[in-house]
């Protein structure tokens, strides 16, 4: 952790940190986290290894890196699906051990429930805690439209593109107005296009319910683009190389990748990984 | 769907001209080569013969009693199927201790069971349909083994993140997704309830359509045989479809793809 603030306040290229982000509270604390996994054979796996990670309050984090770094195995854990083998992974001050009720997950595929009418997916966090009020469903209508699914509310998945049905995936994990919104490559499924037309659509939604998101990628740009910070992850051992600041002004859109800066910071991504010696096709 | 609904209809019209075309084949064959009746009787004397078993009554008797034992034998043989399937399913214990003797018990071929059935539940129905239950039983029982395993490990998770309990999980999650499989277990179910009760009557009985076409049979009646096996087939198409509506009603989010059944 000691490390990482050094380099952070440092910032990529000794660019200066936004003041905003140093000054809201740390929610987040990940120090020495370790996670080893048995394979079949009997050897022991170290899918994470000397995580150090303090996230802030109302704080975006984008973590990339290629397959195999662990970047799910961490979001896992954060989301209290899966224990540390050791270390100290806290949030509020309390270590994560098993799901939260103040965390949403959007998780790879929609994984929203076939049987049910897009509303009720919306709503399956609420009636898991069994809150069936009219608040609740006002709530549910009320993403639904800021989504633009306003008209889909009684359709099923199935009548659903993709990148819909990714939507409403938001919708439900925004449903208990989580504070924290962990995002394991949501848009992954997606074509470019649609996925781009997703990352506009999320950092709309992060600037009106300003959640403390951490977004897991492949996607350098992607990264960039919605990240405060950049957590470049490699792997064998699972470990973050480095924390890049994202000096980059808000709001954003899709032109911001076309600016210098942008360019700079997704070739500087670029570099972590060839220095690891992977080849670009693995990237 | 109007453009799949003609599509349907064109093809129906197709296997109707189909069957056309092999019927007079048929009959125009038996006719031609002066084939016997007792070999192969015409599909014309098989419908008047059809239509007699009707006409006289005489198949009444038969027809209730084999689909009394069909579709009692396939209800029985269906919720023990559902009940044991869910114990062995989400009670681990019961896999290892009970799963081996089931398995061992379906590989008895059910026609060298079934008199001793005739002996412990006499010669009546209930022999007949204790026989169907047991042929029901199997596929039903796999098919919700196999449904509950077949549970997405992603959609698992996702509960877990929002909060699920185990209870919650099971109701919300793994019992609609057994269902699917359930369903495919259920339709095999159907059409076997239709042998479970012939077999049952083959080994002894005193009425019922598996009974009727021994005694035909036995009297040199092909063409009465021939009606009793098409009565026999109705049943298990009216059995078979039943599920598949069923299938569509209650799992209508599996897109079905129609096309290569029904060709």
């Amino acid at each position: 952790m000691v490390v990482r603030n050094v380099q952070s306040e440092r910032g990529a290229y000794g660019a200066s940190v936004p003041a905003l982000a140093s000054a809201k509270p740390v929610i987040i604390h990940i120090a020495g986290l370790e996670k080893r996994f048995m394979t079949r054979s009997g050897e022991t796996v170290n899918a994470l290894t000397d995580i150090n990670l303090d996230i802030r309050e109302n704080e975006f984090i984008s973590v990339v890196g290629p397959s195999g770094c662990g970047k799910t195995t961490l979001l896992r854990i954060l989301a209290g699906l899966s224990r540390a083998s050791s270390g100290i992974i806290q949030c509020d001050g309390v270590q994560i051990s098993s799901p939260r009720p103040d965390v949403g997950v959007v998780f790879q595929q929609a994984t929203l429930l076939p049987w049910n009418t897009v509303l009720n997916n919306v709503l399956l966090p609420a009636h898991l805690a069994s809150d069936k009020s009219d608040a609740t469903m006002k709530r549910a209508e009320g993403l639904l439209a800021f989504m633009g699914l306003k008209d889909f509310a009684q359709k099923y998945p199935f009548e659903l593109s993709g990148g819909m049905q990714q939507r409403v995936a938001i919708c439900r994990a925004l449903m208990r107005e989580p504070r924290i919104l962990l995002m394991d490559e949501p848009f992954g499924a997606l074509d470019a296009m649609t996925r781009e037309a997703m990352n506009v659509e999320l950092m709309r939604v992060w600037s009106e319910e300003r959640k403390t998101v951490i977004f897991i990628t492949h996607s350098i740009p992607e990264a960039v683009l919605l990240g405060d910070r950049v957590v470049v992850m490699s792997p064998r051992p699972g470990r973050i190389s480095e924390i890049i600041d994202v000096d980059v002004g808000r709001p954003r859109s899709l032109k911001t990748m076309a600016t210098a800066r942008f360019g700079e910071l997704c070739d500087h991504i670029r570099t972590i990984f060839g220095a690891q010696s992977l080849t670009a096709t693995s990237l | 769907m109007s453009a799949a609904g003609t599509r349907s209809k064109s093809h129906l019209l197709q296997s109707a001209l189909l069957a056309a075309i092999v019927i007079a084949a048929w009959e125009g064959a038996c006719r031609f080569f002066n084939i016997s009746s007792l070999v192969l009787p015409t599909p014309s004397s098989i419908m008047v013969r059809l239509y007699a078993l009707f006409s006289t009554g005489m198949i009444w008797p038969h027809l209730w009693a084999t689909s009394v034992e069909i579709l009692t034998g396939f209800v029985l043989g269906v919720l023990a199927g559902l009940v044991i399937g869910a114990m062995i399913s989400l009670i681990p214990i019961f896999e290892r201790l009970i799963y081996p003797y089931l398995v061992a018990l379906q590989t008895l071929p059910k026609v060298a069971i079934a008199p001793l059935f005739i002996i412990w539940f006499g010669y009546g129905l209930a022999s007949k349909i204790v026989v169907t239950a047991l042929v029901c039983f199997f596929p039903v029982l796999v098919s919700v083994i196999a449904g509950f395993h077949s549970t997405d490990k992603d959609q698992v998770d996702m509960m877990k993140a929002f909060g699920a309990t185990k209870w919650q999980t099971l109701i919300r999650l793994r019992v609609p997704s057994a269902l699917v499989l359930i369903f495919a277990g259920l339709e095999i179910a159907a059409v076997l309830a239709v042998i479970g009760a012939i077999v049952g009557e083959f080994v002894g009985a005193q009425v019922g359509l598996g009974y009727l076409i021994v005694t035909l049979n036995f009297g040199m009646d092909v063409p009465g045989v021939f009606a009793v096996l098409i009565v026999l087939s109705a049943i298990g198409l009216v059995m078979h479809g039943l599920m598949r509506f069923a299938a569509r009603h209650y799992i209508f989010w599996i897109q079905r793809n129609d096309a290569p059944v029904t060709l």
